[in-house]
C-alpha cells in the first residue's frame, strides 16, 4: 500500500512533511510521556507485530497481492495519534533496513497509514461499539482499510495530474488495482484481525490496557 | 502486577518474532540485482524470489532527466535491459498499477562493460530472515531504551 520514493514530487512530499511533522511532535509529547511507562512494553510488541504483519503479503487472484496494516488496534487501545506514531516507526523502519516504501514520501505514507485510516476506523468504533461491541471491531478494521487505500490512492492521483512523470499510471487503473484487493481481501481480514486480537489483549488483562 | 505485564508483554513479542517465517508468506518489498554487459539488465523481484513480471518500466538518460530514455515491461522473469548511449547515472523507475514498486540508479560508463561481482546480488532467502528481524530489534530497541529511560528517570518513594 505505501508508496516507494520516486513516485510522488515534492510538491505533495513537502506539505505532507509539513502536516506530519508537528502531529509527530505533538503525538509524542502527549502520548510517549513518562506515565505512559506501563503501557510502553505493549504498545512496542503491538508496533513490533503491526511491523510484521506488514511484511506478510496476501496473494490476490489475478497476480497482485496485498497485505495488513495492524495498527488499528492501537488506535482502539490508546487513539489515533498513538496510532499515528508507530505506524510512522514501521514505516521509517521499512524504509531504512527494507527500501520498501522511502525517506522523502514518509510524511505521505504516515498520514495515509496512519492517520487517516486509523481515525477513520476509530470513529467508525466509536459510532458503533454501543450497537455491537464485535461488528464495530470488524468495521473499524475495514473501514481504517479502505479509508488509507483511498488516501493512498487520492495522492497518487493529485500526483499524476499535477506531473504525470512521477506516477505515469492512470488513476483508473489505479483505483481498480488497490480497490478489489483493499475491499475484498486486506479489508476483511484486517477486521477479523482486529475483532480477534482485541479479544485476546482484554482476555490476558494486561497492565497499560485500559480498553 | 509488573511482572505479569511485562511477561505478557514479551508473549508478544515473541508472538510477533514467531511470526516472521510464518509459510508461504511473502515480504512486501521490492528488490533486483543488475547485470551489466553492453547493456544494463536489471532483474526485479521480492525478498522471497518471486519475480515482477509484465510490470512498467522507464529509464531516464543522465544526458536528458526530463523525458523518459525507453520505457517497457519486465519479461516473465521479471528482466529488463536496456543499451545506455552515454555514461553517467541512470535513473530506473519499476512502477506497478497499484502504486508499488522501486526506483534505483545505475552507473554507466567504464562499469558497464566490467562484469558486476556475484557478490553484488542478493540473497532473497536470508534476506527474507534476518531483515524482519533487524526491524524488529530495532522497534523493539526504541521502546525498550524508552522504557528504560523512563524507569530510570522514576523520582523514589
Amino acid at each position: 500500500m505505501h508508496l516507494p520514493d520516486g513516485f510522488v514530487s515534492p510538491q505533495l512530499s513537502l506539505p505532507a512533511f509539513a502536516v506530519a511533522a508537528p502531529l509527530w511532535a505533538w503525538a509524542v509529547r502527549r502520548h510517549f510521556g513518562r506515565e505512559a511507562t506501563e503501557s510502553l512494553p505493549v504498545i512496542g510488541s503491538l508496533t513490533a507485530l503491526a511491523f510484521v504483519i506488514q511484511t506478510i503479503m496476501i496473494p490476490v487472484p489475478g497476480g497482485t497481492s496485498t497485505h495488513l496494516v495492524g495498527v488499528m488496534l492501537l488506535a482502539l487501545l490508546y487513539g489515533p495519534l498513538v496510532a499515528f506514531v508507530c505506524e510512522s516507526l514501521v514505516l521509517l523502519v521499512q524504509a531504512l533496513f527494507f527500501g520498501a516504501g522511502g525517506v522523502t514520501v514518509l510524511g505521505v505514507n504516515a498520514l495515509a497509514m496512519g492517520l487517516v485510516g486509523p481515525v477513520a476506523g476509530w470513529l467508525v468504533w466509536k459510532a458503533l461499539r454501543h450497537a455491537s461491541e464485535k461488528a464495530a471491531l470488524f468495521l473499524a478494521g475495514w473501514v481504517a482499510t479502505q479509508a488509507a487505500t483511498l488516501a493512498v490512492a487520492g495522492v497518487l492521483a493529485l500526483q499524476h495530474r499535477l506531473d504525470p512523470g512521477y506516477f505515469p499510471v492512470p488513476i483508473g487503473v489505479t483505483v481498480a488495482a488497490m480497490a478489489l484487493p483493499s475491499l475484498a481481501v486486506a479489508g476483511v481480514v484486517e477486521g477479523l484481525y482486529t475483532v480477534f486480537a482485541l479479544s485476546l489483549l482484554r482476555k490476558a488483562n494486561l497492565r497499560g490496557i485500559d480498553a | 502486577m509488573k511482572t505479569r505485564s511485562l511477561a505478557t508483554a514479551a508473549l508478544l513479542g515473541l508472538a510477533a518474532a514467531f511470526g516472521v517465517p510464518a509459510g508461504p508468506a511473502r515480504a512486501h518489498e521490492t528488490l533486483h540485482e543488475i547485470v551489466r554487459s553492453n547493456a544494463i539488465s536489471v532483474r526485479v523481484f521480492e525478498s522471497d524470489g518471486a519475480v515482477l513480471a509484465d510490470v512498467a518500466w522507464e529509464a531516464w538518460s543522465p544526458a536528458d532527466p526530463r523525458n523518459p530514455w525507453q520505457r517497457g515491461r519486465t519479461d516473465r522473469k521479471g528482466w529488463l535491459a536496456f543499451v545506455p548511449d552515454a555514461p553517467g547515472r541512470w535513473r530506473v523507475r519499476v512502477i506497478e498499477e497499484t502504486g508499488h514498486g522501486l526506483e534505483l540508479f545505475v552507473e554507466a560508463g567504464a562499469a558497464v562493460t566490467a562484469p558486476a561481482p556475484a557478490a553484488a546480488s542478493p540473497s532473497p532467502g536470508a534476506a527474507f530472515v534476518l531483515r524482519p528481524l533487524a526491524g524488529l530489534a530495532a522497534i523493539g530497541g526504541v521502546f525498550a531504551a524508552l522504557f528504560l529511560l523512563y524507569r530510570r528517570r522514576r523520582p523514589g518513594p
